[in-house]
């Protein structure tokens, strides 16, 4: 029976070699910690919930069934824990605040700092109206280049969902971008 | 095709993502409406600068976060192993290939073929039973008063039988 690269390293780190679990999931990990910052909107808890899903994504790695897509299964397990993170973040808005004003304070570059943090500002914006699975959807679709089969699989929704929902998230970004874009171009002027 | 039907649908249209039929009839209304046009434009601007700054502020880890992530998730929890893990099918159908062997063994013991059958009775449990029977027969007969024993003569053919009581005495029978 054909396997994939994947699939054989899977085999391995269920064999007991924990090795081969880093190369298994060092092609995902910049889009992991993107896609659950862009959830969050901050990096340290976007390492946590990471954090998180490696964990689950060892503990549980027997449950992957071979001939289904790794890199969609890992998606799903990082956002699934974005999910649990956010609703867990309700109850602790006031640490989190604290925690986000310790962390922008960081920084070496102070040019390159500025940039990011106008272009994170202007992300900000367009995504702020975004409910968390427009959200998902629209990192996924657009940051992450996931197809909308794939996108649907990962979110455990049907493809129909997922192009109401990337419509609607795109419909709002485009508000909220013509803002941005306009505002700028008259302080120009 | 209405132009605020057009409208709604530009957003999918941007990515593509409009099934063909659709797709070719928005586009020869958008060659047509040049407000429809412009709006396609400005949502097509959107999309992409949006697009463009989400590659910019991609987030990675730092080498020495990411390993010490990836062993505190190694060192922390222990998967739980299946027995099947290292085969490379699916779980149903090694359940479903486990089922139909033992429906198979089951059966043979059911239906008994000739040669399970055969090994049955030439078990050693059932000789010594049937040598037991034996021993019981003989036991159950009454015991022998006489033995007689015949003599024949090659030259003349001539017999005698002797019989012989349980002492071995010469009985004499008419």
């Amino acid at each position: 029976m054909w396997m994939t690269n994947e699939e054989r390293l899977v085999g391995q780190v269920l064999r007991g070699d924990h090795s081969s679990f880093e190369l298994l999931l060092r092609p995902y990990r910049q889009g992991l910690l993107t896609m659950a910052y862009r959830m969050t909107g901050n990096y340290e808890e976007a390492r946590e919930i990471c954090q998180e899903a490696l964990i689950k994504i060892y503990r549980y790695l027997h449950r992957f069934k071979i001939g289904h897509n790794f890199k969609n299964w890992v998606y799903t397990i990082t956002l699934n824990s974005a999910y649990d993170h956010l609703r867990n973040r309700r109850k602790y808005e006031d640490i989190v605040e604290k925690q986000k004003n310790v962390i922008t304070d960081s920084g070496p570059d102070p040019e390159k700092r500025l940039l990011e943090k106008e272009i994170k500002k202007k992300i900000k914006t367009c995504l702020q109206n975004l409910s968390p699975k427009e959200k998902a959807i629209f990192q996924l679709r657009d940051g992450e280049g996931f197809s909308i089969k794939e996108t649907a699989e990962i979110l455990g929704c049907s493809s129909l969902s997922v192009r109401t929902h990337l419509c609607r998230a795109r419909q709002k970004i485009r508000a909220k971008f013509e803002k941005i874009y306009f505002q700028k171009r008259e302080v120009i002027k | 095709m209405k132009c605020k039907k057009v409208q709604s649908l530009l957003p999918l249209m941007v990515g593509d993502e409009i099934p063909l039929a659709k797709g070719s009839a928005i586009k020869a209304h958008l060659k047509k409406c040049s407000r429809c046009r412009q709006e396609y434009q400005s949502c097509m601007l959107a999309i992409e600068k949006t697009k463009e700054w989400l590659a910019e502020d991609r987030k990675d880890w730092e080498e020495n976060q990411w390993q010490r992530a990836v062993q505190m998730a190694v060192s922390e929890v222990k998967p739980e192993v299946s027995p099947l893990a290292p085969w490379p099918f699916k779980k149903g159908w090694a359940y479903a290939l486990m089922a139909v062997l033992v429906t198979a063994l089951g059966l043979l013991f059911v239906i008994r073929p000739s040669f399970i059958q055969d090994e049955m009775t030439s078990s050693p449990g059932k000789e010594a039973s049937n040598q037991l029977q034996v021993f019981q027969n003989l036991a159950e007969r009454p015991e022998q008063d006489t033995i007689s024993m015949t003599m024949i003569s090659r030259e003349s053919g001539l017999k005698i039988v002797w019989f012989l009581d349980r002492n071995f005495n010469l009985e004499v029978k008419q």
